[in-house]
């Protein structure tokens, strides 16, 4: 708006008083910063859903690997343990590829929709720019005919260049208008739009860690696992390395 | 005792009675005499290990903790051992009668004890020794040391700390001698004999045993290292004896393989070694997997999409965000860390635990075809040389301390990695019952928390259904902020232009150019302001949909897609014309307006009559300069651009073009349209 250099043909009055222009600015400023926001917000969405995956795949590998290993079918002890984690392992998989598919339903698809709005609106925005500075022309060209000496042609050339600012001032309005107006309300949508994303997102959390709580719980009890502190458990280690140790095959470093 | 001595001569003497009475008596007191020294000097042996442990080390500040450790070893546990022993020991003398026997049971007793606490005393002797070396060599530390020591143990003399480290090894190895002394004076025939003779050869074993445990110990620590030597160093070391002991040892592998010498099968060995290498690889595999497992967890921690609160401050979405910045600061960092101390830590030390036997057993293996080899030449020749002999034994020893050691080895790290993974599964449940827990909160505070999953996510479903449609509909408003205008009418051969693309094309394809265009590319189009043109393709053929193909109608080519918008065609109000009567005198100057045969499409404009114009045929029109016109066609029924087609005070007609202001200026007298 204020960075069109300095041209003759800028009109000598200001057409659009200081206020609109402000409120126009700040409005489709925050409308690019949610714009911005948006974006990001989807792709990191997306980034960590797929972090997400790659975590639980990654578990999963822990329990095949030790299924294919011989001592499973040397040792049945060993091979139970292994079966049941590898189960656990499983199913937990299962339960986050559909904790990510709900999520890309109901939060990425919608981050996207109302991302693709933007174009459209960024578009209008160039539009009523560009009416802008045709107003802004035509405007110059009436005051050019305006100060000069009122003979014939002149006020010929002073009424036709009127009659083609008319249309040209009312298409900016018009533009302005709709603008100012469709822009806060778009922005307030935001807030109904997004509602149901945000608590999907909470829910499909507390729907998958129930999961993984009753799995992995039934499994330490299986497992035969006593609660054990955290000293404690460094304790065992602790023990089991220096019984290592003791041996003599083992060299002590 | 002394009743047997009675009864039959001494078979020693064989002398008459009464000198063996006196020979029994000597004997007699010689095993007391015997006996009172062992229990004597037990004593003062216990009583010596305790200043050791406690008034000697105690004073010894100037040394760190972990070389007191190797220092005085398991001194306490000797102690122990011993001060019990003395005390049995010391009840046997109210007994005097059966005190031999008793002794010889005691010490069957003591046997497995003994062993098992000296010979780690002894295993660990050498790195003691050792370290006094290496005090010997700082003279201040070495005085203060000798003050200390003087002042409890005066008699340790100027040997100091060697001289009390040395005493246990000297009495393990005094006992099977005290024991023989007894021996030598008891009578065979005596009960207490046979118990007495076990007894010595059993402390005798015992050394023998402990003497096996060190060299096992020695030759373990030899080999089990992974030695890093540089290229340098490992080609020094190639000398005629390495040399010639690698190659004899391949000879020997090839001879196996060719089948020419018998391979040694122990299957007991390849059982435990194939055991051992199933376990390796098991904590080999999980470990790579936890290190995944965690670089994984780490990427996840790095993404925080939290951080972009689209300007919602609470509801929902502020939920969210605080629920996800507690988990994502508190919750799986802690759980992070627990893994990393609880399951990857251990799975490290476990990791490094297999290098040890790992080496010895390939070592096992080059020692073993040495020692095939030697049987073979023991086997021609009868005999070998003591250097060879050492081999042997080498490969003997080490063969039977794997076989020893790798059952109890495997089933620890068996034993090790099944409690590793059982942390791992608890560390998971914990995490998931604190996530839960906190998600289970936000939960409670969400608008819709009472509705069952199915029936909230058939609700999100149709609310985003809805949302949806209203999305379009803004897109669709502010699509509908119009191209501005066009304020000038068409050209008329850019009119023809525009016909021809609208029928070739359609009205939804038609764009025009809101800004001269040129660019550096071949294909790309230089148009004007205002030219329109109709789309072929929204896209290059790279697929960069900021070039759009378009067709001029003369010419095709690419502009930015930003210069264009849509062309809204409006459709012509015209009212078809009788037939035009051409007048006489203007002819051959301007060509009458001829009526056209199919309706054009221009577009209305105002414009203003520049000159006077005076109408000559009901087809015009007469104009007053200033005087404001809709021009309804830049061009007469023939598609003549001189004559315009006006509304001028309500009436319709042609007007010479020129006339009108705002108007494009007309063709040059005298110019043709192409036909």
């Amino acid at each position: 708006m204020s960075w069109i250099p300095f041209k003759i043909g800028q009109p000598k009055k200001q057409i659009v008083p200081k206020t609109v222009e402000r409120d126009f600015e700040r409005e489709y400023g925050k409308l690019q910063q949610l714009e911005e926001q948006t974006r990001r917000l989807q792709k990191d969405m997306k980034k960590s859903a797929d972090a997400d995956l790659a975590m639980s795949k990654s578990a999963v590998k822990v329990s095949l690997d030790l299924l294919s290993n011989p001592l499973c079918e040397q040792d049945q002890d060993f091979l139970n343990m292994v079966t049941a984690l590898d189960t656990a392992m499983k199913r937990m998989d299962a339960f986050n590829q559909e904790k990510v598919n709900q999520i890309q339903k109901t939060v990425i698809e919608p981050l996207k929709k109302f991302g693709s709005v933007f174009p459209s609106l960024n578009m209008a925005v160039k539009r009523r720019e560009q009416a802008l500075q045709d107003y802004r022309r035509l405007q110059a060209k009436v005051e050019k005919y305006e100060e000069k000496e009122k003979t014939a042609p002149v006020l010929a050339k002073l009424h036709q260049a009127r009659e083609e600012l008319r249309p040209v001032r009312e298409d900016f309005e018009a533009k302005n208008k709709q603008l100012l107006d469709e822009m806060p309300r778009f922005y307030n949508s935001r807030l109904d739009y997004f509602q149901p994303s945000f608590e999907s997102l909470i829910r499909a959390q507390v729907v998958y860690y129930s999961e993984m709580h009753k799995i992995f719980g039934d499994l330490s009890q299986q497992l035969d696992q006593p609660g054990h502190s955290d000293e404690q458990r460094e304790r065992e280690n602790e023990a089991k390395l220096s019984e290592l140790r003791a041996l003599s095959i083992v060299a002590d470093d | 005792m002394a009743d047997h001595g009675a009864d039959e001569p001494s078979s020693r003497t064989g002398s008459p009675d009464g000198k063996s009475q006196v020979s029994e008596d000597r004997w007699l007191l010689h095993q007391r005499l015997a006996i009172r020294e062992l229990i004597d000097t037990e004593a003062s042996y216990v009583h010596m290990l305790q200043l050791c442990a406690s008034d000697i080390r105690s004073r010894l500040h100037q040394l760190s903790q972990g070389d007191l450790d190797v220092l005085f070893s398991n001194t306490d546990d000797i102690i122990k051992v011993n001060s019990r022993l003395l005390q049995d020991l010391q009840e046997t003398d109210s007994r005097e009668e059966e005190q031999v026997q008793l002794i010889g049971n005691l010490f069957l007793e003591f046997q497995e004890e003994l062993e098992r606490v000296y010979k780690v005393y002894c295993a660990n002797y050498d790195k003691a020794l050792l370290l006094v070396e290496s005090y010997r060599r700082e003279p201040e530390l070495q005085q203060e040391i000798r003050g200390i020591i003087e002042a409890v143990v005066p008699q340790a003399g100027p040997s100091g700390l060697s001289f009390l480290l040395v005493i246990p090894l000297q009495r393990i190895t005094k006992y099977s001698l005290l024991l023989q002394k007894i021996l030598e004076n008891t009578l065979p025939d005596a009960s207490a004999y046979p118990v007495l003779q076990r007894a010595t050869s059993a402390l005798q074993d015992v050394n023998i045993n402990i003497n096996e445990y060190k060299r096992r110990k020695e030759l373990a620590s030899k080999y089990n290292k992974v030695e890093q030597l540089t290229l340098r160093e490992r080609l020094a070391r190639i000398n005629a004896h390495t040399l010639s002991k690698k190659t004899t040892r391949l000879s020997q592998l090839l001879k196996q393989e060719a089948g020419l010498v018998p391979r040694t099968e122990d299957k007991e060995f390849d059982d435990l070694e194939e055991r051992f290498h199933w376990v390796s690889l098991c904590v080999t595999e999980l470990k790579n997997n936890v290190a995944t497992y965690l670089d994984n967890l780490e990427a996840f921690l790095r993404f925080r999409p939290q951080e972009y609160d689209l300007d919602i401050p609470e509801g929902p979405a502020g939920q969210y965000r605080s629920l996800a910045r507690d988990l994502q600061l508190r919750a799986f960092p802690e759980f992070k860390q627990r893994l990393e101390g609880l399951v990857w830590r251990p799975l490290c030390s476990l990791a490094k635990a297999l290098d040890g036997p790992q080496n010895l057993i390939k070592k096992r293996l080059d020692k073993l075809l040495d020692f095939e080899r030697l049987e073979e030449k023991l086997l021609e020749a009868g005999s070998v040389t003591s250097e060879e002999e050492e081999a042997r034994h080498t490969y003997q020893a080490l063969n039977s301390l794997l076989v020893a050691e790798l059952p109890q080895f495997n089933k620890l790290v068996g034993q090790w990695l099944g409690q590793i993974l059982c942390t791992f599964v608890a560390l998971q449940r914990d995490l998931a019952k604190q996530v839960l827990q906190r998600a289970e909160n936000s939960l409670a505070q969400l608008p819709h928390h009472q509705l069952s999953e199915p029936a909230f996510r058939k609700l999100v479903e149709d609310v985003l259904g809805q949302t949806s449609h209203q999305l379009c509909s803004f897109q669709e408003n502010f699509e509908k902020v119009l191209p501005p205008l066009a304020i000038q009418p068409l050209l008329p051969g850019a009119e023809r232009q525009v016909q021809a693309l609208l029928s070739r094309y359609g009205p939804g394809k038609l764009y025009q150019v809101t800004g001269n265009t040129s660019g550096p590319r071949t294909l790309d189009l230089t148009l004007p302001r205002g030219q329109i043109v109709a789309l072929l393709q929204n896209k290059d053929t790279k697929g960069n949909s900021s070039r759009w193909l378009v067709d001029t109608g003369g010419q095709r080519g690419y502009v930015p897609a930003g210069k264009l918008e849509l062309y809204h065609v409006i459709p012509s109000e015209e009212k078809l014309r009788e037939q035009a009567q051409p007048h006489e005198d203007f002819r051959h100057l301007t060509p009458e307006p001829t009526l056209a045969p199919i309706p054009s499409v221009p577009t209305r404009t105002q414009v203003v009559a520049a000159y006077p114009f005076v109408a000559r045929s009901s087809h015009e029109v007469s104009l007053q300069a200033g005087q404001p016109v809709t021009v309804l066609e830049a061009q007469d029924k023939e598609g003549n651009p001189e004559w315009s087609l006006v509304e001028a005070d309500g009436q319709q007609g042609y007007v010479p073009s020129s006339f009108l202001a705002g108007a494009l200026s007309p063709a040059p007298w005298g110019w043709n349209l192409p036909s």
